[in-house]
């Protein structure tokens, strides 16, 4: 326990000399100030992030194992979730949390919503929440092709005939998500690259404003 | 406040306390650090000593089978003498031979090793034969190892 105590110490005198370590811990942790109104309602921001951490994790995890193709995809999910170690484990966590992290983020936008929150000063942390909100459900519908299953195949079908009513567009956006006429296997790597490089990035985006503003700007008042 | 935890330290219920909340922690990280350690190793292989069973039929006369011996490549050629089974991994630096089956030899796509069909060096680089396995007929099917 000492020599763990002395460690620690010279761990932290070390940091503490270049980057004020004992005072970043103090003002951000130990000695933070948090408004006596805070309660319950205020933990879904910080629980949807823990779910999107859950996906980051979950999901690198599972492109180990998966085949982006239309031959391999549904037969390499069938792998990761019955032949591969506690791969069953990560498939559900990655497609369970998917679906709670939508909740959470709708729960979190109702109660900003609720209090107000989103009022002058805070315009742009709701603007910026509305994108990622929109990031989060267009990452929900493109993961949900990836299995390659009857359901994926006839929801990403679906899915994309809606933006083909947009007017005078609509055919060549119809088009242009799914990579030619029909949902074939250039539309499942499509969604692949989105779902793992181009949506994550851009949450990350979203979500350094997000955070930055609060930080900034600082929590809303009480109602 | 904090010298009347200060002087409580050494007292039973605090270190057991202590030590619960260490225990805890431990092992809720053991319950996540272990399913990620089995999910990323590979899945088991062949055990050891195990042999590998192929039909006859899949190596016709003249032919090369490449196959996994032990964890590691081999390979079954079939030539009028009967069925020859050797490591196919360059006793040179490790790449995978390929059998060119007009001129009956082995050759190493990496520096140009060249071996027989018993797995003697031809030429090139490689110090060492290729390293022979048994090979036991049995029937329409040929045992190796």
């Amino acid at each position: 326990m000492e020599l763990i105590k002395d460690i620690n110490k010279k761990v932290l005198d070390w940091l503490d000399e270049r980057y004020d370590a004992r005072q970043w811990i103090r003002e951000n942790l130990t000695e933070k100030w948090v408004h006596k109104h805070i309660n319950w309602l205020y933990c879904f921001g910080g629980l949807s992030f823990l779910g999107f951490l859950i996906q980051i994790g979950t999901g690198i995890f599972l492109m180990m194992y998966y085949i982006p193709t239309p031959k391999d995809a549904l037969a390499s999910v069938q792998h990761i979730a019955n032949n591969v170690p506690f791969g069953w484990l990560f498939q559900r966590l990655h497609s369970i949390s998917a679906n709670v992290v939508n909740l959470l983020v709708m729960f979190h936008m109702l109660r900003v919503l609720y209090h107000g929150a989103y009022k002058k000063p805070r315009e742009f942390q709701w603007v910026s929440g509305v994108f990622l909100l929109l990031i989060t459900m267009a990452m929900s519908f493109s993961g949900y092709l990836l299995p390659w299953t009857q359901l994926s195949y006839w929801g990403a079908i679906i899915g994309t005939e809606m933006p083909g009513a947009t007017p005078f567009i609509g055919e060549w956006l119809l088009q242009l998500i799914r990579g030619g006429a029909q949902i074939t296997g250039i539309t499942l790597t499509r969604f692949y690259a989105i779902h793992v490089v181009v949506l994550p990035l851009t949450l990350i985006v979203f979500l350094g404003l997000h955070f930055w503003m609060i930080k900034k700007v600082g929590i809303s008042g009480p109602m | 406040m904090e010298k009347s935890i200060e002087k409580n330290s050494s007292n039973s219920k605090r270190s057991f306390l202590k030590l619960l909340f260490l225990t805890v922690m431990g092992v809720s990280f053991g319950g996540v650090i272990y399913p990620i350690i089995r999910y990323l190793s590979p899945l088991s292989q062949q055990k050891e000593g195990e042999k590998v069973e192929i039909l006859k039929d899949e190596v016709p006369i003249g032919k090369a089978k490449f196959l996994t011996y032990k964890g590691n490549p081999a390979v079954v050629i079939h030539t009028k003498a009967g069925f020859t089974a050797l490591s196919a991994v360059c006793t040179h630096l490790g790449c995978i031979v390929k059998w060119l089956e007009d001129k009956g030899e082995f050759q190493c796509p990496c520096h140009a090793g060249r071996f027989d069909v018993t797995g003697k060096v031809l030429s090139g680089p490689p110090p060492n034969p290729l390293l022979q396995i048994a090979v036991v007929e049995s029937g329409a099917k040929i045992v190796i190892g």
